[in-house]
């Protein structure tokens, strides 16, 4: 379960890849959803910690386009409804996310992100 | 009788050793294991419970994932993401408690830093550091927590197996051996049922050595150590020691980043 929460926070790794290395793409997402506790006061602690532009064009391509393109100053419930189940319950199975710098494919397999890097990629 | 630990060298490459010495054989003994990892240590459950609302941790060496349902009491108010190199572990991590919420869990390397920078607001890292068969992989597992969190606020738990044992340990340690730089042992586990015995690499600290790596893993970032100056007139970073101890034969250390900007 790589879910948006996590994935807003990972960066590619490889060596020598240090500069737009983040947000990695997902392709051949296998996507479960799954009903999650609401927590708000949760959500508007992260808020400022989102980088909102990555979580809104992720969140476009797994098929949600229900979040604003700018991250609003006010939020309301509905904001914040919508939030929640972008960051909370949408669950990637399987597929693979890719660096957008350097290409790295990064595999997800029964819902467990590999990070892991072959002895020659360790910076 | 408790399983005697034994001293071991180390004569190959660090990756290698510990993926046989370590990594392997959690993979092998997942589901004991785990079944035998259910209660969180006392000062750990404070720490996490002393987290505001709102933030997001990483806990680093998660196993099986035992610290990331708390603090029990105010679920979903902080989210803690699990990274761990068992594959098997992270199988019930994920799935900390069958009636749990899934987690979220990730497979990667302590040394590893897939994450953006300063993102987490914390990080623990439980029982994993001792792992690590040389004093220059040691602090550099210290330095990706130090790199993981954010240097305004970031605060950090680590514990580590302690050559001082705590009396009602079953363990038993080979005599002499006492010194500053601490011992490399093999830790046996045996599987129920097969009766079959693995072997764990520790690194057992010495009393000092952990907060010997903290300060030499903040000085390789260029932080200043100890609370910031009061009325201070120059920007800067540092990082403080809130406290530091012993625990039912573990050392531990807790941290908290600061950054003055004038």
């Amino acid at each position: 379960m790589v879910r948006l929460i996590t994935h807003n926070l990972l960066a590619c790794h490889a060596k020598g890849c240090t500069s737009n290395n983040f947000p990695l793409r997902f392709e051949n997402a296998r996507v479960e959803l799954r009903e999650a506790e609401f927590n708000g006061d949760f959500l508007q602690g992260f808020l400022p910690k989102i980088e909102w532009n990555a979580l809104v064009d992720t969140a476009k391509q797994l098929g949600d386009t229900s979040l604003p393109p700018e991250q609003p100053e006010m939020t309301d419930d509905e904001f914040l409804k919508n939030l929640h189940h972008v960051l909370m319950e949408i669950h990637v199975e399987e597929g693979v996310m890719i660096c957008p710098n350097c290409s790295r494919n990064y595999p997800i397999s029964n819902g467990i992100p590999n990070m892991l890097l072959a002895d020659y990629e360790i910076a | 009788m408790a399983p005697e630990v034994t001293r071991v060298t180390i004569n190959e490459p660090a990756q290698a050793y510990e993926d046989k010495h370590v990594h392997e054989v959690y993979d092998q003994i997942a589901p004991h294991f785990s079944s035998t990892r259910y209660k969180p240590w006392p000062i750990i459950g404070q720490f996490l419970c002393s987290i505001p609302t709102g933030w997001v941790g990483l806990d680093s060496g998660t196993g099986n994932g035992k610290y990331l349902s708390l603090p029990a009491d105010r679920p979903g108010d902080i989210w803690t993401i699990g990274l761990d190199r068992s594959r098997n572990l992270l199988q019930h991590a994920r799935c900390a408690g069958s009636d749990q919420p899934i987690r979220e869990v990730v497979l990667g390397d302590i040394l590893g830093s897939n994450w953006r920078a300063g993102v987490f607001d914390y990080a623990i890292s439980i029982a994993t550091i001792h792992h690590l068969v040389t004093p220059e992989r040691r602090r550099a597992a210290v330095q990706r927590l130090l790199e993981t969190v954010s240097p305004n606020h970031g605060r950090i738990l680590i514990y580590v197996w302690a050559m001082e044992q705590d009396p009602l340990s079953k363990r038993r340690l080979p005599e002499s051996d006492v010194g500053s730089a601490g011992l490399d042992v093999a830790v046996p586990w045996v599987l129920t049922g097969t009766e079959q015995v693995f072997n764990r690499y520790y690194h057992m600290f010495a009393k000092g050595e952990l907060v010997g790596l903290v300060l030499e893993a903040a000085a390789t970032l260029g932080l200043e150590i100890g609370s910031p100056s009061e009325g201070t007139t120059k920007s800067g970073r540092g990082v403080e020691i809130v406290q530091d101890g012993w625990e039912r034969s573990n050392y531990y250390v807790e941290l908290r980043c600061w950054r003055t900007q004038v």
